[in-house]
């Protein structure tokens, strides 16, 4: 890893589920500098999970994906993610443990951390995205959306330099969009966020990276340029 | 009337639950081993197994919905049996196996108790269980940490595929446009074709987050485990001497 080196980058990068079928990412490159948060954005089935996913190694991709200057390989893909917090788009399915602080502290117990210390941060990590009071319950029953917090505390508690995350305020109200929202403005890890949710991707990035059919069709700053890229909106 | 599954973990209030965890698992699988070796047969054998079994539930302090749920589904699952009882009867008869009557009940009554004791004490011991107990539990006892890991996510996910069932369920219900009886005979049905892929696409999914979070590599013992007290020594020396008896029963009767 270099000190200059971006958090996240593609170099033409190519995703095909059936070696026959047409490509879900098809020859994708862009770079996401250390801190920078960029917006994914893309209609159903546009390529946005499946990016996220071969960013982790968790999807088979040609061309090369480097996090932090270490190329993605299934030799290094265990210290990629190990810089990388992931937000599944349906929380259950990566919430692992029985109860919400187990299943937080989680990240940090694995790295090393002492028990009590690792239980103080969890806590303090489920408290400020509202669900610390839940912190003793079993997972099974939480709403969707305290599952999706949960989810998240489980994702940003090391304090990962990169945070990929797939619809986080999908099944929030609109109070817990907006908490969300200044909650991970306070971060300073890298983030590219796929979302539908353009009002809530506006609040936290500056940039929107818009794919069509598993390409990139617009890469900038320009919000507006949105209206026309996107039908309806 | 019926418990669902998540509502049955930990919810006994009786003095086992208050055991360190690795003694409830301990102490219900000796117990659900001697009702099985203790011959159903005889009367010392049958009382020994209906004592066991009445003794551990009262000391998990199971809900009686859920002691009345299990019971029932035992009998509904092991009761059936004995109406295979004349079929047997009218078969050839044994010498020095008494009357053809006797013979036939044989069988069934054996599997109607060694079930239903199986399945009360396997419930009761659930009910003096936490899910994240479980996990403690097992990590203490002398087992392969893969069968730890692998137990505690079967477990674990159990619960997340039969909310995804009552769900698929629901959807068949509503989209259906019949009762909720008749939606679970359609979801039956509709097994292959609809619940199986949703559940494969689940576990996919699953499995990519636990390999993302580093779940197969972790050491569970990181989250501890309560060591064993004296109560916990009583216990698992009760449950031993229980199936001792339930053995040396079973070496009389041969």
């Amino acid at each position: 890893m270099t000190a200059a080196a971006p958090a996240l980058a593609f170099d033409r990068v190519t995703v095909r589920y059936e070696p026959d079928a047409g490509p879900a990412l098809d020859n994708v490159t862009f770079s996401l500098a250390a801190g920078e948060r960029a917006a994914l954005i893309g209609l159903n089935g546009s390529g946005k999970t499946t990016l996220l996913m071969a960013a982790v190694g968790l999807a088979a991709h040609e061309g090369e994906i480097r996090v932090r200057g270490t190329s993605l390989s299934p030799r290094t893909a265990a210290e990629v993610r190990d810089q990388v917090g992931f937000l599944f788009n349906v929380p259950e399915d990566q919430l692992l443990f029985p109860k919400v602080i187990e299943d937080a502290a989680f990240g940090l117990l694995r790295r090393g951390s002492a028990r009590t210390d690792a239980y103080r941060r969890a806590a303090e990590t489920l408290d400020s995205l509202g669900v610390g009071a839940l912190a003793e319950w079993p997972l099974q029953q939480l709403s969707h959306g305290q599952k999706q917090r949960v989810a998240l505390a489980g994702a940003i508690i090391s304090a990962p330099p990169l945070l990929l995350l797939d619809e986080p305020s999908a099944s929030l109200d609109p109070p817990g969009r907006v908490s969300l929202a200044r909650l991970l403005d306070r971060l300073d890890a890298a983030m590219l966020i796929a979302t539908h949710d353009l009002d809530f991707a506006a609040r936290i990035c500056r940039r929107f990276i818009v794919l069509d059919g598993g390409r990139v069709a617009h890469d900038g700053e320009d919000v507006k340029i949105l209206e026309n890229l996107i039908p309806g909106r | 009337m019926w418990t669902s599954w998540h509502e049955i973990w930990g919810s006994g209030r009786g003095p086992a639950a208050r055991l360190a965890p690795q003694t409830r698992i301990l102490a219900g699988a000796i117990l659900f081993a001697a009702c099985l070796a203790s011959p159903a047969l005889s009367l010392p054998g049958t009382a020994l197994v209906a004592v066991t079994t009445a003794a551990w539930v009262c000391a998990s302090g199971m809900p009686r919905r859920t002691l009345r749920s299990s019971a029932l589904l035992g009998l509904a699952m092991f009761l059936p049996y004995l109406l295979l009882v004349p079929f047997i009867a009218k078969g050839p008869s044994v010498p020095g196996q008494g009357t053809d009557w006797a013979r036939a009940l044989a069988a069934p009554w054996g599997i109607l108790i060694h079930g239903l004791a199986g399945l009360l004490i396997a419930t009761a011991t659930v009910t003096t269980l936490m899910m994240s107990d479980l996990r403690s539990g097992l990590l203490a006892l002398p087992l392969p940490r893969v069968f730890t890991a692998i137990v505690v996510q079967i477990v674990h996910q159990t619960s997340v595929l039969l909310a995804e069932t009552e769900r698929v369920t629901a959807a068949v219900a509503v989209r259906g446009g019949s009762g909720k009886r008749r939606a679970v005979v359609r979801m039956l049905i509709s097994l292959p074709r609809v619940w199986l892929p949703r559940i494969l696409g689940r576990a996919d999914r699953v499995a990519a987050a636990m390999e993302l979070r580093g779940f197969a590599e972790a050491d569970l013992r990181i989250f501890g485990h309560r060591p064993a007290g004296a109560p916990d020594i009583i216990a698992t020396v009760t449950a031993g001497a229980v199936l001792a008896a339930a053995v040396t029963l079973r070496l009389r009767l041969l």
